[in-house]
């Protein structure tokens, strides 16, 4: 239960304080324990509850960089996690969601990864979000001593072809590929905005500046088609769906707006603050429709209370909607007759309209705006942090999807990155494009810088062996053998 | 061996040493015939357990035992009492053939004028013994704990699974042959395994799985899974999911779905599609419905297999109303249906009547839940793939929903796409965007959608959905927003203006939403009346929708009037 203290409006109430360590006990629990049968559902994305475990933890823990260590996860931890991580990755590029989709070593064996064989069919274990948490989760356990070398051991090149393949023909993106039976590739995971930010996520952190004939270069996939596929999503009443054939949604929202501007984003983050808006962003047909929809989202939290024959509610359909107990539309004819609500409104945000109130919206809308560069058109800060830790904020740590709910690893997760993107004191503050600390990203900076290098690197030496086979006049058999290509 | 008859003679009472040295051997009972020719006075004390008994037995069998443990003959009293130490450790241990004819004389007579019962004879049988006792059962408690009458019962259990073992085992070798197209001699026939002998040998495994537990516990013998029992499954081997010591987010999930996905990842990595594969991904669907990649192998089995469509369409109904917040069943249906189009396009009854029964299923399910975005999601693509924009009854099932509920946005949302994305009344294609003019839409389609949005809004002026669906078909039929601007000056009267009572700014004015004021600003801006848009704006802040103060003040900076908007 959220710490529910109907309190009278007066005296003004103080704030509410973030109970770190009781989030922190929380968050340790889900590390140390198995998670509950009903996660089940979620089995098949497991990389995914990972992320929210340690990113989580993370932010909660700003103190731990410097070599003093977060208590929770020890430096041998963070290696043998990292460990675990990358044995999710796949030999034809990407990373495994689950580790129920990782086969042992020989069922890979008849995988062509350039060809995309007949036999092939082991490609579809890699998938777009497992492939996003794992280089997450990889910066995030990233050995202190060694932040560089974050990405050791990721197949920069066979993830990003692998990649490529991923985007359809409109220029979206699945999630998955399979080879169904006489039918060819199929590129699953439906039309969904969170695909094409995951794949201009994955970009970002790998892709770098390797120019055309550079050693480490891959080809990139139609980053115009994604941007104008992206572009085309805004609805009628200016937010985003999976198309703007359909209803807009505040995550969709989130999606479109941060994969824009990931997809034109500098490869290393300047201090600067606010960053550069993209100029992919000032691309979005409505601009003002979509500040408008964004900052709809929020409204006015009332707690529902029994119902009263005095409550004076003019709207008849209200009392119809049983599911939205906790969507209650102030009537502006009580608000005419007394101040808005109360001194201390708490204000909650939806995912659509009309819709319930929903921790992690208060994030996709807030993190969305703030990657529009428009976080102040969020207005006070206050009722919403309130609302949080007032109304979802759970006894034993952690945040709920709905007042009064059981906190679980996503809401919480998205619970913490909203308060600390709204600069919580002890939290890290968050980067609102790719979800993860600002610290964090610093390390996927650096790590794709290694990998880069040692692309350029080995590429050196694989000159080295052409000109020698250019010599000799022959490729000799045995170089295969040795794993030089 | 001695004659039987001798052996179940009673012992001579007071003749043997045994019978003083050893309190349990008195009264001895001939253990070796059957217990109910027992007298009462030979009967085992009711309390004994099985291991009491065999010791027991092995004592009448082997007297000074105890005394000799260091087999040193000095121990014992008498020549007599070594003599019968010494047969019984011969009879016992020795082939006695070996010892010759008058030998085997000599020492078969000690043995019978002591009694010594045969059945403690065969001393690697009583150590097998002892071993068994030793050992716990399913609930942990030794054997050799056990009364004579449980005793029984469990060994008639173990005989039991050793006949079903046997029959399983037949049935298995005729499988085998059936495999290698195995002619019976007799008869003629191949060896053919029918339906009813694989529904016997499921019921035969499980019969013997559930004795196994009974007899031996789900520790050690290791658990059999549904799977594991069933006779289909027998070939292949699964490839079972181990995490290693550090591992993140474990799912504490059901032994039956960890089984499940051990056998998903060996058909998966054999690729092999068929029957079973497909019975499989319903069975794991109904453990985890939510799991991508069980529909995608299950739709790789469809098309391989060429299943007829409909009716894994049928199926996923069922599943769906079940799951309603399941988004990997949709895509499922999302693909059969981009397989399943080609073979009715060119046929436009095959095309309705689909059409008909998708719209009805659709129907039924968000009675269930009439936000389901998953559902809203599809429906718009079927719309689209099928060319349904213009069928009244799409229209009217959506008007039904605003009906039910005027707020449900999914809806507005959807009539929205079927009004301005039909090829009749709109530019085909993504030529104009949504929230861009389209000329070719009609003025009188203009007219009918501007005039339902406001009978809808009147019913509750304070509903977001209303507005929004409004000022989209404005720009969509590129009308200006002034056309509204009466309709929307109906929901604010006196704005900014004092009350009779002269309480102050705003005391008089009356709005009844505050969308409407939202609209009047934008309209007014447009006009040019730049003050009247900051004076709606402005109430915003103050008083009408406070929490969004700082949208609606940079609203108020972007009129451009400085000063009078600080």
């Amino acid at each position: 239960m959220a710490a529910d203290t109907n309190s009278p409006a007066d005296p003004p109430n103080p704030e509410p304080a973030l109970d770190i360590d009781r989030h922190l006990k929380y968050w340790k629990m889900c590390l140390q324990s198995p998670l509950p049968h009903h996660y089940l559902s979620n089995e098949g994305n497991r990389t995914a509850l990972a992320y929210f475990i340690i990113n989580s933890i993370v932010i909660l823990t700003p103190n731990s960089n410097n070599n003093t260590e977060s208590p929770l996860i020890t430096p041998q931890d963070r290696r043998k996690l990292r460990q675990w991580v990358l044995s999710h990755q796949h030999p034809g590029g990407g990373f495994s969601p689950s580790s129920s989709l990782v086969f042992p070593l020989q069922g890979y064996e008849q995988w062509g990864p350039e060809t995309g064989s007949q036999n092939a069919e082991s490609a579809g274990l890699a998938n777009a979000p497992g492939t996003l948490f794992a280089l997450q989760l990889l910066a995030l356990l990233a050995d202190k001593d060694d932040p560089d070398g974050a990405f050791n051991g990721v197949d920069r090149v066979q993830t990003l072809r692998w990649l490529r393949r991923l985007q359809r023909e409109d220029g979206s993106f699945g999630e998955v590929l399979r080879l169904l039976p006489g039918q060819g590739w199929f590129i699953g995971g439906g039309y969904d905005m969170r695909y094409c930010y995951i794949a201009a996520s994955i970009r970002w952190m790998l892709r770098g500046d390797v120019k055309e004939g550079e050693p480490g270069w891959v080809e990139d996939f139609d980053t115009e088609k994604l941007a104008n596929y992206i572009l085309s999503s805004q609805t009628y009443d200016g937010g985003f769906a999976g198309s703007s054939q359909e209803e807009p949604h505040a995550g969709y929202a989130y999606c479109a707006i941060s994969a824009l501007s990931l997809l034109d984003r500098p490869l290393t983050t300047t201090t600067t603050n606010p960053p550069p808006t993209s100029p992919l962003l000032s691309r979005i047909r409505d601009l003002p429709a979509l500040t408008h929809w964004l900052t709809s989202r929020q409204f006015i939290y009332l707690t529902p209370s029994p119902p009263s024959p005095t409550d004076s509610d003019p709207s008849p359909d209200d009392n119809d909607e049983t599911e939205d107990v906790n969507f209650l539309l102030p009537s502006l004819s009580s608000l005419s007759l007394s101040p808005p609500s109360s001194q201390h409104p708490l204000v909650a945000s939806n995912g659509r309209t009309n819709k319930v109130a929903d921790t992690c919206y208060t994030w996709w809308v807030l993190a969305a705006l703030s990657n529009l560069s428009q976080l102040p058109l969020f207005g006070d800060w206050l009722p919403a942090r309130r609302f949080l830790l007032e109304k979802m904020a759970h006894r034993i740590g952690g945040f709920s999807k709905y007042p009064g709910g059981p906190p679980d690893v996503y809401h919480s997760c998205f619970g913490l990155t909203v308060m600390s993107l709204m600069g919580e004191p002890g939290l890290r503050k968050l980067d609102g494009g790719l979800a993860v600390p600002e610290e964090t990203v610093k390390v996927i900076e650096r790590a794709r810088g290694k990998l880069l290098k040692k692309a350029r690197t080995e590429g050196k030496g694989r000159e080295v062996v052409v000109l020698g086979v250019m010599m000799r006049g022959a490729r000799p058999g045995w170089l295969g053998a040795v794993g030089v290509n | 061996m001695p004659p039987k008859g001798k052996a179940a003679q009673k012992p001579k009472a007071g003749s043997s040493a045994a019978a003083t040295k050893s309190p349990a051997a008195t009264p001895a009972a001939p253990l070796s015939t059957k217990s109910t020719k027992a007298t009462p006075d030979q009967q085992q004390p009711q309390s004994s357990t099985v291991a009491e008994k065999s010791k027991h037995n092995f004592t009448l069998c082997h007297p000074f035992e105890d005394l000799t443990g260091k087999n040193s003959l000095s121990a014992l009293p008498t020549q007599a009492d070594q003599l019968v130490w010494f047969a019984s450790r011969l009879v016992t241990r020795l082939p006695v053939r070996s010892i010759g004819a008058k030998g085997q004389k000599d020492l078969w007579k000690t043995v019978n004028d002591h009694s010594l019962p045969p059945r403690g004879f065969n001393i690697r049988k009583h150590q097998k013994r002892q071993q068994q006792h030793k050992t716990a059962d399913s609930r942990g408690r030794d054997i050799g704990e056990y009364s004579t009458k449980e005793w029984e019962l469990r060994q008639e259990k173990r005989v039991t699974l050793s006949c079903l073992q046997l029959q399983s085992q037949r049935f298995r070798e005729l499988r085998d042959r059936q495999k290698r197209g195995f002619v019976d001699s007799q008869t003629g026939d191949t060896v053919l395994v029918t339906d009813s002998e694989y529904l016997e040998e499921k019921q035969r495994r499980r019969e013997m799985d559930r004795l196994k537990k009974e007899l031996y516990g789900t520790q050690g013998m290791g658990r059999q899974g549904k799977l594991a029992l069933d006779p289909e499954w027998d070939d292949v081997v699964p490839i079972v999911v181990e995490d290693p010591e550090n591992a993140l987010a474990a799912i504490a999930y059901s032994p039956d779905y960890a089984e499940a996905m051990s056998y998903l990842r060996a058909v998966m990595n054999s690729k092999e599609y068929s029957p079973r594969c497909l019975k499989l991904t319903e069975y794991i669907i109904n453990l985890n419905p939510a799991h991508y990649t069980v529909w995608l192998f299950r739709a790789a089995n469809i098309f391989a297999l060429k299943l007829p469509i409909l009716d894994e369409i049928t199926w996923l109904n069922q599943i769906a109303l079940e799951n309603l917040k399941n988004y990997q069943i949709w895509h499922h249906r999302h693909l059969l249906v981009e397989n399943y189009y080609p073979s009715i396009s060119s046929d436009p009854a095959a095309l309705s009547a689909f059409a008909a029964s998708e719209r009805e299923f659709l129907t039924q399910i968000l009675a269930e839940d009439t936000k389901n975005y998953h559902v809203w999601s599809y429906r718009s693509w079927l719309v689209g793939k099928l060319g349904t924009w213009f069928n009244p009854e799409e229209l009217k099932s959506t008007e039904d929903l605003i009906d039910q509920d005027v707020r449900n946005n999914s809806a507005w949302s959807h009539r929205f796409y079927l009004v301005f994305s039909d090829p009749e009344n709109c530019t085909p294609g993504d030529k104009y965007a949504a929230t861009e003019a389209d000329p070719k839409v009609p003025g009188q389609i203009v007219d009918r959608e501007v005039g339902y949005a406001e009978g809808k809004i009147r019913l509750a002026p304070q509903n977001q959905s209303g507005w929004n669906y409004l000022r989209g078909v404005l720009v969509k039929g590129g009308r200006e927003l002034k056309s509204v601007q009466s309709f929307a000056e109906e929901f604010v009267m006196g704005l900014g203006e004092e009350g009779e009572g002269g309480e102050g700014e705003g005391t008089g004015e009356e709005v009844k939403s505050s969308h409407a004021l939202d609209l009047l600003a934008e309209i007014y801006k447009e006009q040019g009346e730049k003050q009247k848009a900051d004076l709606c704006l402005r109430r915003l802040v103050e008083k009408w929708d406070r929490i969004r103060g700082g949208y609606w003040q940079w609203r108020r900076d972007g009129l451009g009037l400085g000063e009078v908007a600080a």
